[in-house]
């Protein structure tokens, strides 16, 4: 796993009860859908808020999805 | 049951704060673990160290020394630039969190705060610390000492006792054995002027303070002397304070180069006032008492204030009195550092009205308010005054997160 903390674009879909659900995202111009999402919590580091998505990708890899509240930016973490 | 209060010390703020945020931004290296400092810009003059890691205390390095200083106890010493965004956030973080615990924390400095517990034992309060600490490193992934007693000033002598990532107690009774074997300049407000005078007199640790005869004290020392005297001794008659309305707004930096000459200088107390005044005006008072501070380049540091026969937030007024203020005190000697600030603050809701203001007063408050309304919605630098138009100077020096050391008040 690499970490890469790299802005990307996503597509998500904010519940009405406040959780946030990505749905796909966009790397290096491919599109990647989300299967799965293992677990999210939030962290916050130093007071910086970011939600945290530890998604599965073709039913093994692991990889993290973070969306920082101050700044509404979507990282994908790690890979 | 008397009052539990702790002292809460973020371990080397600036550097365990930049590491943290670095580690959430993804970088590998964790500054903590080498000898690394957290500097500011030496090509403004800004070279001082601001914060240190452990390792490179070891060195023998300082907070406030300067970075060649620095580099030379330690050669491959890492030299990190210092964010202020980070470090106000992350304080405003910890700050709502200990909040969750008691309503009673009062903010002492970027870095440390006081709170205080009524209805808890000692036993329990201990425990409560050592909880405190261990949530704050898991979710801010930082380290924070924690000193307990029953009055600030214990609780800060034990938060300072060892380090990092500890809790201290240090009761009334544990005073002897805690505090009293510690070198005399560890206490409280006791700093390298008073240290040297003490020494003299055969003093070196705390214990030999507390011992010492208090007329002999009170007359080399005065007032000053009386206050550390008690100190020694674990007296602290400070009360609680709530969060407090700011007593004052003030600006200072240290200049790319050296002044000397009075309308350059006037031009720079221009863009501190115009962040000091913005300042004001946002927080809604207006001031009274106006002062102004210079550093010269021997590092000597004279200030001079004066009281208006008025109330006023409008930059011109501020600007002008300063201005006379400065060239009453100014020995012509090259200024290196330059600060104003405004105290005596009221609520700007209400105001006597003065027959004493300029006459161009109420124009010049309406034309700040436009200036401010403009500054919010186009950017610090939209609109500006002639003088600093094709110049090196900054239209508006100083701010919050300032770019100078954010110092510790020396009241407790």
């Amino acid at each position: 796993m690499k970490i890469l903390n790299q802005p990307i674009k996503v597509m998500a879909i904010f519940h009405p009860d406040g959780k946030i659900q990505p749905i796909r995202f966009r790397l290096d111009e491919e599109a990647v859908t989300v299967e799965k999402i293992i677990k999210s919590y939030e962290e916050k580091l130093v007071g910086n808020k970011r939600v945290v998505f530890v998604c599965l990708h073709n039913g093994k890899d692991i990889y993290e999805l973070k969306y920082e509240i101050d700044s509404s930016i979507w990282f994908l973490f790690k890979k | 049951m008397s009052d539990i209060i702790m002292h809460v010390d973020v371990n080397s703020a600036f550097l365990s704060w930049t590491a943290a945020y670095e580690q959430q931004i993804g970088f590998e290296r964790d500054i903590r673990e080498v000898a690394s400092v957290i500097g500011g810009n030496e090509e403004n003059r800004h070279g001082i160290v601001l914060s240190k890691s452990m390792k490179a205390k070891q060195y023998g390095i300082k907070t406030g020394n300067s970075l060649m200083e620095a580099r030379q106890m330690c050669p491959n010493l890492l030299v990190v630039p210092p964010n202020y965004q980070v470090y106000v956030r992350a304080s405003k973080a910890l700050l709502e969190f200990l909040n969750t615990f008691s309503p009673d924390v009062e903010i002492f400095s970027i870095d440390e705060c006081f709170m205080r517990f009524t209805d808890i034992n000692r036993e329990q309060s201990i425990k409560l610390a050592y909880s405190i600490k261990e949530q704050v490193k898991q979710i801010f992934g930082y380290t924070v000492n924690i000193g307990v007693s029953t009055n600030k000033l214990l609780a800060k002598m034990a938060g300072d006792f060892e380090k990092p990532d500890k809790c201290h107690t240090c009761f009334p009774e544990e005073l002897k054995e805690k505090m009293w074997p510690l070198p005399v300049e560890d206490l409280f407000m006791v700093g390298r002027r008073t240290q040297p005078k003490l020494n003299r007199l055969g003093i070196y640790t705390i214990g030999d303070l507390a011992n010492a005869d208090f007329n002999l004290i009170s007359t080399l020392l005065k007032s000053h002397g009386r206050l550390i005297y008690a100190y020694a001794h674990g007296h602290d008659v400070s009360t609680f304070k709530p969060p407090a309305p700011i007593k004052s707004v003030g600006n200072s930096s240290t200049l790319k180069f050296d002044v000397e000459n009075a309308e350059k200088a006037h031009t720079i107390i221009l863009s501190l006032v115009e962040m000091t005044a913005w300042r004001l005006r946002e927080a809604g008072m207006v001031c009274r008492v106006v002062s102004v501070s210079i550093k010269d380049s021997n590092f000597a540091y004279i200030s001079h204030q004066k009281k208006l026969p008025y109330f006023t937030d409008c930059t011109n007024d501020i600007y002008k009195n300063i201005c006379s203020l400065f060239d009453r005190v100014w020995d012509k000697k090259s200024i290196r550092q330059m600060g104003v600030s405004v105290s005596d603050l009221e609520d700007a809701k209400f105001q006597q009205l003065s027959i004493f203001k300029d006459r161009n007063s109420l124009n010049n408050e309406t034309l700040d308010k436009v200036i401010d309304k403009i500054r919010e919605k186009y950017g610090d630098t939209a609109i500006i005054r002639g003088v600093f138009a094709n110049r090196d100077l900054q239209p508006l020096l100083g701010g919050y997160p300032d770019d100078e050391y954010p110092g510790m008040s020396n009241i407790l």
